[in-house]
């Protein structure tokens, strides 16, 4: 079942990485679990994050959870916590569509002093829901799914397009024994008409 | 001036050339009637004799810059000859003798083409041996390129000539041979195919382990190298422990310490670098599906529209023919309401007859009785 647990944007500092802001989805684990999750997560974002080098993309293994991290050049970070069957093609499209949208938000020049708080971005909360589903979610999947079903669409029509030739097979010998009858009937008829009188 | 020499051989001349050896080694003038008797042939005996005299007048050299080969040129013919001469002298029979002529020069290429074949087969040999060294270095590619290189321009004119002595025996049974030789030089030219087609077979096999043993190589290599940044800077650290002295030896440990996990990182580097370049590379294939799904949608579309046409017709017919039985019906309709009208018309006229009989009958009798 695919899944996003952890959707946060950071930015990297040359020394280490500052949180900018995150959402969370974590209906899933119990409810005493939920902040020694939630607290795991970020300190493996942070550390991925300070881990990686600028301008390059990651997806890490960790348990049973992927974490897919892209730093883009001027050190803004996305990090992307999963589970392992969610497509890494389509986290890596999330983050870059997101470090775009938070970079024409937010101004450059904040980005190294931010708090959490202050940062306004409730688009991200909204993203990670949207995105629980990635074949509605990502443009790309979504063709593929439409196509797919297209194609299926189509094969049924091609069936049922030969049954209706089969059907009008038919059609046409009945219609064809129906001209015969209706001919023979024709000279029967003229042949007790025409042949003698009444006897 | 060198003396000139007469062809001595020939094929029409057998006898001469095995008889007059002798006779031509000696440069002195032989009486003519010796040499009579020995030209058994068609050929004037005059021609050959005035020819040496001549030679022998007009060139009164002192010194001999040329040697005397006569011997020599007449002992290669005969090598040459000698078998094929041999046995056609023996058949005597102008024909046959061609025949076994022209069989035996078969039978010479097909040496020759045999022994090309062994010389390969050593070279290819040579090559199995070189390409299967396993060692990292001692790398003798050059000769190995070499070698493939000859064996491949061997293998390429071996193939040439099987295919001129395939030519050499489809000629010879045009000229009617009998039936052993043919299928002997059709067996002879097999076989040979047949020792040429291992050989080009085992050539790919050796090529094939080659390219394997490059990939391992490689792979070696690889290993060694990435695994060969640390390595070195292990290497140097006891040697730099032992030359530099303890105050030093602190600094050194702190470098070295330093330096590996940065090594690490940086390797660590070349395994993150792919992931963008995997990124971009699934992406490039999810649109590459997509249009090829797009491609096979059109492809189907066009197929529906097809078969839709291809019906069409069907329909066509179908309604010709329910057109046609209704024209039937209605006619046949129409035959059947005349006749009922003719029928019903006609008991009108039984009725009226009768009751005219009736009423004459009627009056007979009443006026009779």
């Amino acid at each position: 079942m695919v899944k996003l647990y952890c959707l946060s944007i950071l930015y990297k500092g040359p020394s280490q990485a500052t949180w900018l802001k995150s959402a969370f989805e974590l209906q899933s684990f119990s409810f005493f679990q939920r902040g020694s999750v939630q607290e795991f997560m970020s300190f493996f974002c942070k550390t991925i994050v300070e881990r990686t080098i600028p301008g390059s993309r990651q997806s890490v293994k960790e348990g049973e959870y992927m974490c897919h991290v892209y730093v883009r050049a001027d050190n803004l970070a996305g990090v992307v916590i999963s589970d392992h069957e969610y497509p890494s093609r389509v986290s890596h499209t999330l983050i870059t569509k997101i470090l775009d949208e938070f970079s024409e938000k937010v101004p450059k020049a904040n980005w190294p002093n931010l708090q959490e708080r202050d940062v306004a971005f409730p688009q991200l909360q909204t993203y990670l829901t949207k995105y629980q589903n990635p074949r509605e979610a990502d443009a790309m999947t979504k063709i593929q799914e439409d196509l797919d079903e297209t194609k299926i669409i189509l094969h049924n029509t091609i069936q049922a397009v030969l049954e209706r030739g089969e059907k009008l097979d038919d059609l046409v010998s009945k219609s064809e024994g129906l001209s015969v009858a209706s001919k023979a009937f024709y000279k029967t008829a003229r042949k007790t008409n025409s042949c003698c009188s009444f006897s | 001036m060198l003396p000139r020499r007469r062809r001595a051989g020939s094929e029409t001349e057998p006898l001469i050339v095995v008889g007059n050896e002798s006779y031509w080694s000696q440069p002195q003038p032989q009486t003519l009637q010796d040499l009579n008797s020995t030209y058994a042939n068609d050929v004037p005996a005059d021609h050959y004799l005035e020819e040496d005299y001549i030679d022998d007048f007009i060139d009164p050299e002192p010194v001999m810059t040329a040697r005397d080969r006569t011997s020599e040129f007449i002992n290669t013919i005969q090598t040459l000859q000698g078998r094929s001469i041999a046995r056609a002298v023996a058949v005597r029979d102008p024909r046959r003798s061609k025949v076994i002529q022209s069989h035996s020069e078969f039978m010479l290429v097909a040496r020759n083409i045999g022994k090309n074949i062994a010389s390969t087969y050593a070279k290819l040999e040579k090559l199995t041996l070189l390409a299967k060294r396993k060692s990292l270095f001692d790398d003798r590619t050059t000769e190995i390129q070499e070698l493939t290189y000859i064996i491949k321009g061997d293998l390429s004119s071996l193939n040439q000539q099987i295919a001129q002595l395939q030519d050499i025996s489809k000629r010879q049974r045009q000229s009617s041979n009998g039936k052993h030789l043919q299928s002997h030089s059709s067996s002879v030219v097999l076989a040979l195919q047949s020792k040429l087609a291992t050989m080009s077979t085992d050539f790919k096999q050796i090529l094939e382990v080659r390219t394997e043993n490059l990939r391992h190589q490689k792979s070696r290599r690889d290993q060694f190298s990435q695994g060969g940044l640390p390595p070195p800077t292990v290497a140097s650290n006891p040697k730099g422990s032992l030359l530099y002295q303890d105050q030093d030896q602190v600094s050194i440990n702190l470098e070295s310490t330093e330096l590996i996990p940065k090594q690490q990182s940086q390797m660590q580097a070349a395994l993150m670098y792919d992931e963008t370049d995997n990124y971009l590379q699934s992406r490039a294939e999810t649109m590459q599906n997509i249009e090829s799904t797009i491609v096979e949608l059109g492809g189907i579309f066009q197929q529906l529209a097809h078969m839709v046409k291809e019906q069409e017709e069907l329909v066509e017919r179908i309604d010709t023919n329910v057109q046609d039985a209704e024209l039937n019906i209605e006619a046949a309709h129409a035959q059947i309401v005349k006749y009922f009208r003719s029928i019903s018309s006609n008991r009108w006229l039984m009725i009226k007859i009768f009751g005219v009989l009736i009423f004459f009958f009627i009056f007979f009798v009443v006026f009779l009785t």
